[in-house]
């Protein structure tokens, strides 16, 4: 009776750990750095949904959506030129019609490296935004995100890339390409 | 009683785990087999292997066999036939007698691993047959890694001969090749369009001089567009000038497209790469589902549907078979698998049934590796075509599916080869690091005009040549073996 119960404890045990793992990954960020987690905005498309943010403190109005896509062909060459993170960053979900307004730069999140770009984006309603676009690689897969505000891209992209530096967007980050 | 209790709880937990044991292959285990059996094999040299084309030359039947590029491993295999180290390339082997395949020569390929290196794409046409060729000459247009496409003359398959190159590009795939007209639908990646692979058409009818003809894509992945970047392309598969119609397969294991082109338009019309021009000679599209790409789009026109033979209309339906990619090691993405299109209305195209192997038939996403469809035999000789296809399915081997109504394909065979020593691990990330399992990975499948199927493993195990057995032979109207 004894050995049952403990099999049943430690069954018990197990699956709240478990629980509380998959809970962990998901818990909100904190907000010290005015990031706040908001739903992710987008329908369903061909990737699992990411995480969405929006700034409420010196970057206010400035919204970052990042998720994994795992399954990426470049797996030696990582993200290769500036056409890459147009076609991977996930822009075309805030809008179709974007334009590259520089050429893009190095980009390097803890262990991922990629590239990053600025944008601008015309909007449904007629605004205009602009955006920031990252694409980085780990072997076969990769890491995208999209800051986008209605005002100016450099602030964006600062606070942006600074929100994914602190540990707990790493952590998650890596687990969300290990598939976790 | 509780005794009992624990000791069939222990049972049953040892009865799951054997289960699991078996699903797993095992060096030495058999084949699994279900009316499809051995007849020849070659290890390739244990080269990762994409694209067999089986070729009738004079009295010979030789195999060309593209390779992925090597392995972290091994990135350069030892050739036995040289004794030297050689970037995957092209594997040339005669199967005139499949039951003692002979490996003719290695062709080796662009330095690098995996898609990064090696030849992947194999077609061949006969001198003869082309508008301008050496009517004594045999042409293998094949990719030179992602840098180039090539022709040699394999006329003598073990001393091919280099004819034309046709570089600068940032990749290559899988290509088409008209052997009456010359005309080659070339999967390139100019270096100014927006997608890493579109179309690069040439008259290849005289392959000592190229001739370009045009490019050719989405709109949006041309030079110079904005905005988002539609589906990359994986293939097309051309019904020639008598059929007038290229079947394009976009994406790979995600968002896919199939769009049909009038070809005439496409070597004819305004060829200056823009969205107009792009637009003008497509027919019409049909969009997959956001989880679903198309590897390989293969039509069967004029196919009779024996359930609507006393129907007044619609007795004939033109069908287009769309074979996902699966990319992802042990089920990490959505299925990948096998659908077929009803193209009769040119302008409304729509899906009509789909195939899939049953995971729980074999639990192929525990076995290791990819589960799920990637590629179909090309081959429209008599002996399959409109019958019968084959499907390779990764880990679950080959599939024999029976598609003479194809609004209800079903499976009729399938063959599984076994693991060797050369059987190439396959790895997942896992909390600190990976882990890896070695399954087959039946990447690629053709066949030949006499009826044997050939399979070709991802992860190094080599090709398998296979018949067809009891009542699936009669599907195909082969005589009983």
């Amino acid at each position: 009776m004894r050995r049952a119960a403990t099999i049943v404890a430690a069954a018990i045990g197990f699956g709240a750990s478990s629980v509380g793992a998959y809970q962990l990954a998901l818990a909100p960020v904190e907000t010290s750095a005015h990031w706040r987690e908001i739903a992710w905005p987008f329908p369903r498309d061909g990737w699992p949904a990411g995480r969405a943010f929006r700034c409420d403190g010196a970057c206010a109005g400035t919204e970052l959506y990042v998720r994994a896509k795992l399954g990426f062909c470049n797996c030696d060459r990582g993200v290769a030129d500036d056409d890459e993170v147009d076609r991977v960053a996930d822009l075309d979900l805030i809008s179709p019609r974007f334009v590259a307004t520089a050429p893009g730069e190095a980009v390097r999140v803890g262990e991922l490296h990629g590239r990053g770009r600025h944008y601008g984006l015309d909007m449904l309603d007629g605004a205009r935004h602009a955006a920031i676009g990252i694409a980085l690689s780990r072997r076969c897969d990769l890491l995208v995100a999209v800051a986008q505000n209605a005002g100016e891209a450099m602030a964006a992209r600062s606070a942006a890339l600074e929100f994914l530096e602190t540990p707990e967007m790493k952590r998650w980050m890596i687990a969300a390409l290990d598939g976790r | 009683m509780f005794r009992r209790v624990q000791l069939a709880a222990c049972l049953v937990l040892f009865a799951c785990s054997s289960v699991h044991a078996q699903r797993q292959q095992v060096i030495g285990a058999p084949p699994e087999a279900s009316n499809m059996k051995l007849v020849g094999y070659n290890d390739l040299q244990a080269r990762s292997a994409y694209q067999p084309t089986i070729h009738h030359q004079g009295d010979r039947w030789i195999a060309y066999i593209g390779h992925h590029g090597g392995t972290e491993d091994v990135p350069s295999p030892v050739n036995p036939l040289t004794g030297q180290a050689e970037p995957n390339g092209t594997s040339i082997v005669d199967v005139t007698d499949p039951a003692h395949p002979k490996y003719l020569r290695h062709l080796p390929g662009q330095e690098g691993k995996y898609e990064s290196g090696g030849a992947q794409m194999v077609r061949v046409c006969d001198g003869k047959s082309l508008p301008k060729g050496d009517a004594n000459a045999v042409y293998l247009l094949r990719t030179f890694g992602s840098e180039a496409h090539e022709i040699w003359n394999v006329a003598d398959p073990a001393n091919p001969v280099l004819i034309t190159r046709i570089g600068g590009l940032k990749d290559t795939h899988k290509s088409w090749w008209e052997c009456d007209t010359g005309i080659a639908y070339l999967v390139s990646g100019a270096p100014d369009w927006r997608t890493r692979r579109m179309t690069q058409v040439y008259d290849l009818g005289d392959p000592a001089h190229p001739q370009k003809i045009r490019d050719f894509g989405l709109p949006g992945q041309e030079p110079g567009a904005t905005g988002a970047v539609p589906t990359e392309l994986h293939g097309p598969i051309s019904t020639g000038p008598t059929g007038n119609r290229i079947y394009f397969g976009y994406g790979t294991n995600k968002g896919g497209i199939l769009q049909i082109v009038d070809r005439e338009k496409l070597l004819s019309g305004p060829k200056e790469p823009t969205a107009d021009n792009l637009r003008y000679p497509e027919i019409s599209r049909l969009p997959m589902s956001a989880f679903n790409g198309a590897h390989t789009t293969f039509p069967m026109l004029d196919m009779p549907v024996a359930e609507f033979g006393e129907d007044k209309d619609g007795r004939m339906r033109d069908i287009v078979m769309i074979v996902d990619e699966a990319i992802l090691n042990e089920c990490g993405e959505a299925r990948q698998m096998v659908w077929f299109a009803d193209v009769t209305t040119e302008t409304r195209p729509m899906m009509i049934s789909s195939y899939t192997v049953p995971e729980a038939s074999g639990q192929f996403c525990q076995r290791g590796g990819r589960f799920g469809s990637h590629s179909s035999n090309e081959s429209m000789a008599p002996v399959y075509y409109k019958k019968m296809a084959f499907i390779a399915f990764f880990n679950a081997g080959v599939r024999a599916l029976d598609i003479r109504d194809p609004y209800h394909p079903k499976e009729v065979g399938y063959f599984i080869p076994a693991i060797t020593q050369a059987t190439d691990k396959r790895c997942i990330p896992v909390e600190g690091g990976e882990r890896c399992k070695v399954a087959i990975q039946t990447n690629n499948v053709e066949t030949d005009d006499r009826g044997y199927i050939y399979i070709v493993d991802r992860a190094n195990t080599g090709l398998h040549i296979l018949e067809l057995t009891g009542p699936a032979r009669a599907v195909a109207g082969l005589p009983k073996n």
